[in-house]
């Protein structure tokens, strides 16, 4: 159990094995699933780079954005728009990570000034100004009726396995940044900040730029996810880019795996979305209740994720770090 | 010019009943900080429950409004009691979480005992109005302005006169000192939970009579209640009446001036700019909300 007593003492072997094993599924799963787990999957990794997007900002910085969905929206829609431009998929795929950024740093600007509650609506009511100015700009967007993405000439089966390659490289790198957070200073900076941000200033920290890094490499992460999505589904409009469910979904995978940790968000998406995908199956009618029902008791009696469970039979007495 | 006065009474007689829809809203985020994402949940019982009074026994909705309030006043008290108040002993943003995922529940449950098409409630006198100068002023929305009006003066003298009230403050202002005063926070979080519950639903029942009625009509409302709560500055009664009158008066100018598909954006774009200009809102004072 050495490796859950210091932090820097590196993964212990069980770990490891787990993790390699793990990665090898991820990486041989396009070729041996079927067309329907394969969906299932690549809705997992997808999630699962929305909660590690809210990861960054929610669980390391202490900033809830409830709202990050704004993001996932205008990574569908500059995918969208770029190639409706004939742009190839791969370079506007590419291009939304500076729109995102800039954004983030634009909107971020004011918003993250504000503190607890009032920056967890402000962005809120960005996702849906946002979603509102979509649907009114109209023209190359194509407004309220959504736009179509031209079709692939490759054929859905190969298109679905692209699709499905590149969530995970997503994933991959939305993970490698948060590993790199939780061990590198910049990850010492934003804790401070999100436990004590007067005390993170007198320690030097430019807290201001610290914060709009943070939301920048948030919103570029759920951007990217959302312009993946937008190119396997097609067919985006704005309420179903903009869905404020989105980023509400990925925020209790986060809560569920465990916030501040670097795999908790990818154990919670697994889990939610394998969950969801169960009952909708089996109980088409009531599947919000039930949804709903789990929320209630994940938030009531496992705040602290199941992650922090998990290690807590590990190394019983050592006093829980409490979430703000 | 006509159209302009039709648009500023049409929009005032809507801002009273967003105004008391609002209030219990705010008043539970202003007292214990809590978001309460479900709050649109209860406008929408409340309006079911106006609308199956109607439906079976021909029940007037106005008369129904004792009947939501009591619903839901039992519904938010025990919500309170049974889960918020642990949730709320580690974390504030995890109530956010919860309570979406009641919503979930409860517009589910409403899917299954009423099923998600929509309905309406039509009494004797839905179609006539009042002609004032050039004006057109249907009865039924002054009936709701009035009842509304009614319920939020009511609701400020219960802050002001009782001594649950007085309980209530207290703890908003100070939760140490108020559990000093042998007041129990938990009991007083129960009954602000239930109060704006019961505020909600009542404002749900006056709804009924002049929207759409479906399981999702809630999420509609969610929308002018953040707006208001913000614009009034939270926790405050007398700020969301006024805030609500300015939203109904603003989203309508707006869609006259505009056009309807603006409305929203421009009310999203004032949320955004009171919350970094004047975040205690344009009559609120610094409150709970504020601190946490």
């Amino acid at each position: 159990m050495a490796g859950f007593e210091k932090k820097d003492a590196g993964p212990a072997l069980p770990s490891i094995v787990l993790g390699a094993a793990v990665l090898v599924f991820l990486i041989v799963a396009p070729f041996v699933l079927s067309n329907y787990w394969l969906r299932v999957l690549t809705s997992i990794l997808m999630y699962g780079i929305v909660a590690q997007g809210l990861n960054i900002i929610v669980g390391y910085t202490g900033y809830h954005a409830f709202g990050n969905s704004v993001f996932f929206g205008i990574g569908a829609y500059s995918t969208g728009v770029g190639m409706a431009l004939g742009l190839p998929f791969g370079l506007a795929l590419a291009l939304t990570v500076p729109v995102a950024v800039v954004v983030a740093v634009m909107v971020g600007w004011p918003l993250l000034r504000l503190s607890g509650h009032y920056f967890a609506i402000a962005t809120v009511a960005l996702n849906m100004a946002m979603m509102e100015m979509v649907i009114n700009v109209g023209g190359i967007t194509g407004g309220a009726q959504g736009l179509a993405l031209p079709i692939n000439p490759m054929g859905p089966a190969m298109l679905y396995k692209i699709i499905y390659l590149v969530m995970l490289l997503i994933l991959a790198g939305a993970t490698a940044t948060v590993y790199w957070l939780d061990r590198g200073s910049l990850g010492y900076a934003l804790r401070a900040l999100r436990d004590s941000e007067q005390g993170a200033q007198v320690m030097g920290i430019n807290t201001t730029a610290m914060k709009i890094m943070a939301w920048a490499a948030s919103g570029s992460f759920t951007a990217l996810a959302g312009g993946v999505w937008a190119y396997w589904f097609t067919f985006i409009e704005p309420s179903s880019a903009f869905d404020i469910n989105i980023s509400i979904k990925g925020y209790v995978m986060m809560l569920m795996g465990g916030l501040g940790t670097v795999f908790g968000p990818l154990i919670g998406a697994a889990f939610l979305e394998l969950f969801a995908t169960i009952i909708w199956g089996k109980f088409l009618k009531i599947h919000l209740l039930i949804l709903g029902m789990l929320i209630v008791l994940v938030v009531t009696l496992m705040p602290q994720g199941l992650l922090h469970h998990l290690r807590w039979f590990k190394r019983r007495g050592k006093p829980k770090e409490v979430i703000r | 010019m006509d159209m302009l006065f039709q648009t500023i009474i049409n929009g005032l007689l809507l801002g009273g009943l967003y105004a008391t829809a609002t209030i219990g809203f705010s008043m539970v985020w202003g007292v214990m900080g809590v978001i309460n994402l479900a709050h649109g949940a209860f406008i929408m019982i409340g309006a079911y429950v106006g609308y199956w009074a109607f439906a079976h026994f021909g029940l007037d909705p106005f008369l129904t409004i004792p009947l939501s309030m009591a619903v839901l006043f039992v519904i938010g008290y025990l919500l309170q009691e049974l889960l918020l108040n642990r949730v709320m002993r580690t974390s504030l943003l995890l109530s956010l979480i919860l309570t979406f995922g009641l919503d979930m529940f409860f517009i589910n449950v409403v899917i299954l005992l009423f099923s998600s098409d929509f309905h309406s409630v039509n009494t004797s006198y839905t179609g006539s109005s009042l002609k004032v100068g050039t004006a057109f002023i249907p009865y039924v929305r002054l009936l709701t302005f009035t009842f509304a009006l009614i319920l939020a003066g009511g609701f400020y003298l219960f802050l002001r006169r009782t001594r649950a009230g007085h309980a209530i403050l207290a703890t908003a202002l100070d939760k140490e000192t108020a559990r000093l005063m042998a007041i129990n926070p938990s009991r007083v979080y129960s009954l602000t939970f239930g109060a704006g519950a019961a505020l909600a639903g009542a404002a749900g029942s006056l709804a009924s009579m002049l929207f759409p009625i479906s399981p999702i009509m809630g999420r509609e409302f969610i929308g002018a209640v953040f707006v208001i709560t913000v614009l009034g500055g939270i926790g405050s009664v007398e700020g969301c009446v006024l805030a609500g009158l300015l939203y109904g008066l603003i989203q309508a100018l707006a869609s006259l001036v505009l056009g309807v598909s603006y409305q929203n954006i421009v009310a999203f774009i004032i949320f955004l700019l009171i919350l970094v200009l004047r975040p205690q809102g344009l009559f609120g004072k610094r409150f709970y909300g504020e601190i946490s």
